[in-house]
């Protein structure tokens, strides 16, 4: 008998969101996913200067505003016809790795470990164990023993604060979830890196501090490049950070991907979490690290397209958004370039309307963005020839590279990166190849600053265009269309990242992608259901 | 007190690397933001390591209308961290962005903090009123009940970041969501429970620190003397959605002085040396920002003071001018962000307008009258010795006729 | 009217220099402030600011002190008469601009041939050096609003609130000098069109026999 199971809200993510399944033994047979929070940037933003846009539009997300304020430059950028120097364009690169190192690091401990972590478990650890065991994981060893004195404490104390309503999934006072499946050793070192990963991800922000001056809302990334002149006392500042998180990935980011996704890649196959959450397989990337050429193709994160695992171009122009199941009244099925967003709400209804998410549509297929979509893009690029190929030889671990290394070590075929582990470690190399390239910036800005020729801003030529720029936050592909007439903007539209993937069906029916990859999830315990969970965190929504 | 204490917060610190100095270093920090002396430095010691060692405090965080920027500042602040502010200070059983526990789980933690009462309310976005309040939803519920439910059982309530204060950008003209602050919201819904509002977007971590130490330092022991023994400033709005007049209090300390006040590039404002375009050789030498439109002049904050992201840096430092998010409307009042002066909307097709344009039409049109009219005198031949006078009033005039033709 | 004599005793010596304090004051006053809101060049912040708040401050006394003595100095009653009489008499409104406001709009907008009888000075002259009294002490009132010193007195922070923040008033601030710049070129404009005989009695205080 089928049974509808409801997370809502759906924790540990940026906003709100509601997820609603049929689960028919042990198994979800049908997903709606809804987004039910409206504030009406695109609306805000007409008839003000489009200078304007990036400081206000970033603001549609704390947790990815720089990509947004670099897509909406782009867009005003685009629209009246300027190209920013190259000073501009590596300081943006910089600032952009900082976020998405940041964004990383904390999603992956502080957001979606708790799904896979029991810390209850782990004050039944053995410390001697533990070292042993951080050891033959090549992981980052931290003080094992003050870490566990300092859950115990906690857990003694019996006010559960951020872990209230949760502890019982772990064990306490209730049947532990057969999910957590970790042995206790593994639970401890992931407890300690998810405190000190709080450290660095702070680290990172210091960073986007310096060139942007505040996270969240950074100041720097101005229509035309940027406000920051790096020198080379400040450069030096920021170095020093990204070399301290870079070794952070490697130490404690990477192996601990690679020891649970160890753990679990062993599971039976009702609960191996390499079969289920794979979702609708196809993916885009906007393309992100601009090149010196400025071509969004040649960008360090290519854009393209994959059906499967085969890869083809793809424009601003292949974007469509229906209406039919969101709370909207305008017309369905345009291109943002002529979209527009008149808000209505009904009622939430799974037959009808259920969603403020537009049902984003690339090409017409229901696509997946983010990291996964990033680096299988990156990943066939690399593998037909593409120039970051080439990156390996300035010592950067390229995505094909990283992405064989995992597959190699998990012993496991490349199709399985499209499923909910694939989508959790693909984010995680994507860090390592991140914080690679961040070194390698921060070296040409210094070269750049020693040419002393170096530019970071540009003006406009026009004051009327129309406009997109489409690049890449750490959870998905944003774009933004500007529309501006004689210094106003008179045209705005956004797709934020997390629309492509929490989308409601489109008008034709099919699902959007966090909704496909819940079919056919399985749910062991109704009351409790941690798989569910796992997947909509896979997404970052 | 805080001197003989060797509790666990010290050994907790330990482990971070942060010694006792650093801490009571950090105390005295507190102290000075909240207006008191350093002499309180331990008391405010005392105050976090009673935190750390028994009950603690319970909290709740909520999420309206937001984009979790306040939550991710919040993830930024150290000494003491965000750990040991949510595990070891507080008890922060709600807290969407962060907490372990989801769907009902997550929900029953909420019910079941407001159902024992005394917890303190941190609330981050805009309270969504629009679509009837349906512009946000939390499983059936619409944010604002939630957020008057939580609001009445509430000791006291922290409102954080630009969208709590008064709706934020979300306020912001023309308002399609119907998004306004919290103050403006209780007021509405007659909830009386006291609200101390912290600016900016997002707001500092720094601020909400100092301001749950403040609570668990006079309102531990009596929650309703929190607003009178808190140096407070406020300031009075009229809410363009509820029609009403909010006053919001604010701590004294952060909105005291204008951020122009206390800004290191002031030293070059005063001597008129201007940044005129972004990354130039005058922004390297860290000029005066004033002429890309920095709204620093008439934003009180205290930004350049505490600064941002572990005291790293801020705004203006980064090269970027103000944009005066710790005001009131912020984007209505301070667009466009790299003018001088707002542009003012005029709506009927004209839009938005600066005000510098206004005047120069206004002091052309004037002008231009005056030289047509003296052509006119001209060609009227006034010119020289003026025109042939009146001998008598034109309304003496008129009676007189009028008298006459009566007789 | 402008036909007649200009003698001294229109505009008495302690008249005289009150103009011209006013006349310098002023252009301080719109220099500065213009370079302030948008500095033009640079190196003048700091004396445009001392220059502001100074010429203010004279500015304020000046007036204060012109219109006390308008109690106690005497001036003539009519353009090209020597008869006297105390001078706020003469400065408000008195019997002979009765029923000629429409009269004199009349005349400018070349809808009558004939200049209108005035007393000393016209109804529209009357209403727009009124004016300026209160307009000046709002003008004053928005800037203290705006300077840091004063700007938290409940007495300017009220107002403030009550316009909706500091960036209404610095905008309230801004088009009233744009007013009183309106009312400069009107009043400038007004006084000289016939000839210069009034400038000649105001600034230099030199008498023109008709």
């Amino acid at each position: 008998m089928a049974e509808n199971v409801i997370i809502d809200p759906v924790t540990r993510i940026e906003g709100h969101l509601r997820v609603e399944c049929e689960v028919e033994d042990n198994k979800v047979t049908n997903a709606w996913v809804s987004g039910a929070l409206y504030r009406g940037m695109e609306t805000v933003l007409l008839d003000r200067s489009p200078e304007d846009a990036f400081y206000v539009s970033q603001r549609i997300c704390g947790v990815c505003p720089i990509s947004h304020s670099h897509a909406s430059s782009q867009a005003t950028e685009n629209a009246l016809g300027i190209t920013i120097p190259q000073g501009g364009r590596l300081v943006r690169n910089l600032l952009e790795c900082a976020q998405f190192l940041h964004s990383h690091i904390l999603w992956f401990y502080h957001l979606t470990a708790l799904d896979y972590v029991n810390p209850v478990n782990a004050l039944s650890a053995d410390i001697a164990d533990t070292y042993a065991l951080a050891q033959a994981a090549g992981t980052r060893v931290a003080d094992f023993g003050a870490v566990a004195a300092r859950l115990a404490a906690f857990v003694e104390n019996g006010q559960f604060s951020i872990f209230s309503g949760h502890t019982g999934w772990w064990g306490v006072g209730d049947r532990k979830h057969p999910g957590y499946v970790l042995p206790p050793e593994l639970d401890l070192i992931a407890t300690a890196h998810y405190l000190e990963a709080l450290e660095i991800q702070a680290v990172a922000n210091e960073i986007v501090a310096i060139i942007a001056g505040k996270f969240s809302h950074p100041m720097t990334s101005v229509p035309g490049g940027t406000a920051f002149v790096p020198t080379v006392e400040k450069l030096d500042d920021i170095l020093f950070r990204f070399v301290r998180v870079k070794e952070f990935i490697d130490t404690a980011l990477i192996p601990d991907t690679l020891a649970v996704g160890a753990a679990l890649a062993g599971l039976p196959a009702e609960a191996n979490p390499l079969k289920y959450g794979g979702g609708v397989g196809n993916f885009i990337s906007w393309g992100v690290f601009e090149d010196a050429s400025l071509v969004p193709e040649d960008r360090h994160l290519p854009r393209g397209f994959a059906r499967g695992l085969s890869l083809e171009g793809v424009s601003p122009d292949d974007v469509t958004e229906d209406v039919l199941h969101s709370w909207y009244s305008s017309a369905t099925g345009k291109n943002p370039k002529e979209g527009e967003t008149k808000v209505k709400f009904t009622k939430y209804d799974t037959a009808d309307k259920y969603s403020y998410g537009k049902a984003v549509r690339c090409k017409g297929e229901s696509t997946e963005s983010g990291p996964l979509a990033r680096m299988v893009v990156a990943y066939l690029a690399e593998k037909s020839g593409h120039a970051i190929g080439k990156l390996a030889d300035e010592g950067i671990r390229t995505p094909a590279t990283l992405i064989d290394f995992t597959l190699d070590t998990l012993d496991i075929p490349v199709t399985d990166l499209l499923s909910l582990l694939g989508r959790v470690a693909a984010r995680n190399l994507e860090a390592a190849y991140v914080a690679d390239l961040a070194l390698k910036y921060v070296g040409e800005l210094v070269e750049a600053l020693k040419g002393g020729d170096a530019k970071f801003w540009q003006a406009a030529e026009k004051d009327s265009g129309d406009g997109v720029g489409a690049w890449e936050a750490p959870r998905g592909s944003v774009a933004h269309w500007i529309g501006v007439k004689n210094g106003k903007i008179d045209h705005y539209q956004v797709v934020a990242p997390t629309t492509w993937d929490i989308a409601p069906r489109d008008d034709e029916g099919t699902l959007g992608p966090m909704e496909q990859a819940l079919m056919g999830a399985p749910v062991a315990d109704a009351e409790r259901p941690l798989e569910l969970l796992r997947i909509a965190h896979s997404f970052d929504p | 007190m805080a001197q003989e204490a060797h509790g666990a917060i010290y050994d907790l610190l330990a482990v971070r690397g942060v010694s006792r100095r650093d801490f009571l270093k950090y105390c005295s920090y507190v102290a000075a933001m909240l207006g008191l002396s350093e002499a309180a430095a331990p008391q405010i010691a005392a105050a976090v390591e009673a935190g750390a060692r028994g009950k603690l405090k319970p909290a709740l965080w909520l999420n309206g209308g937001s984009c979790s920027g306040c939550t991710e500042s919040m993830a930024q602040v150290d000494s003491p961290d965000v750990a040991t502010v949510v595990l070891e200070l507080l008890s922060v059983n709600y807290f969407e962005t962060i907490m372990a526990a989801a769907g009902d789980h997550a929900e029953k933690a909420m019910d079941d903090t407001i159902e024992a009462g005394g917890y303190l309310l941190i609330y981050e976005g805009a309270v969504m009123t629009g679509e009837d309040g349906n512009t946000l939803l939390i499983n059936g519920k619409k944010g604002k009940d939630i957020l008057q439910k939580a609001a009445e059982k509430a000791d006291a309530i922290l409102a954080v970041g630009a969208c709590a204060v008064d709706g934020g950008w979300v306020y912001a003209h023309p308002n399609p969501a119907g998004g306004i602050g919290v103050q403006s919201y209780l007021d509405t819904v007659k909830v009386a429970t006291p609200v101390v509002n912290l600016p900016c977007c997002p707001t500092s971590p720094e601020w909400i620190v100092a301001m749950v130490v403040q609570w668990l330092l006079v309102a531990e022991d009596d929650p309703a003397t929190f607003l009178a023994k808190t140096e407070l400033k406020t300031r009075t709005y009229k809410d363009s959605v509820t029609g009403n007049n909010v006053t919001l209090n604010y701590p004294a300390y952060i909105v005291g002085s204008t951020i122009h006040d206390n800004c290191p590039r002031r030293g070059h404002f005063e001597n008129g040396e201007f940044v005129t375009e972004f990354g130039s050789e005058e922004e390297a030498k860290g000029y005066c920002l004033y002429k890309m439109g920095c709204k620093g002049p008439q934003t009180y904050t205290q930004c350049p003071i505490t600064r941002w992201n572990r005291s790293v840096s801020w705004c203006v430092n980064s090269g970027a001018p103000c944009i005066g998010c710790g005001s009131l409307n912020w984007v209505d009042n301070n667009a466009p962000f790299f003018k001088r002066l707002s542009s003012m909307q005029l709506g009927g097709g004209v839009g938005n307008v600066q005000p510098g344009t206004v005047g120069a039409i206004v002091g052309g049109v004037a002008a231009a009258g005056l030289l047509a009219h003296g052509l006119g005198m001209k060609a009227a031949g006034r010119i020289g010795d003026g025109p042939p006078m009146e001998t008598a009033k034109a309304y003496d005039r008129k009676k007189m006729a009028k008298k006459g033709g009566d007789k | 009217m402008s036909s007649q004599a200009h003698y001294r005793e229109a505009h008495p010596l302690v008249f005289v220099i009150t103009h011209w304090i006013n006349l310098i004051c002023m252009i301080m006053l719109a220099f500065s402030g213009f370079y302030i809101h948008y500095p033009f060049f640079d190196g003048f912040m700091g004396v445009a600011r001392g220059m502001h708040f100074v010429a203010m401050f004279v500015i304020l006394i000046n007036l204060v002190f012109r219109i006390i003595a308008a109690f106690f100095v005497k001036t003539a009653v009519d353009l090209g008469s020597r008869e006297v009489d105390t001078d706020i008499k003469n400065w408000l409104p008195q019997a002979k601009n009765r029923h000629q406001f429409f009269e004199t709009v009349k005349y400018y907008l070349f809808m009558r041939k004939e200049g209108v009888i005035s007393a000393k000075y016209g109804s529209l002259q009357k209403i727009a050096y009124l004016a300026t009294i209160p307009l000046t002490f709002i003008q004053a009132y928005t800037g203290f609003a705006l300077y840091g010193p004063t700007a938290d007195w409940g007495f300017f922070f009220g107002g403030t609130e009550w316009v909706g923040g500091e960036m209404n008033m610095r905008i309230i601030h801004y088009f009233i000098m744009w007013v009183f710049i309106v009312f400069t070129m009107i009043h400038a404009y007004l006084a000289n069109v016939y000839n210069f005989a009034p400038s000649k009695i105001i600034f230099l205080w030199k008498e023109t026999e008709h």
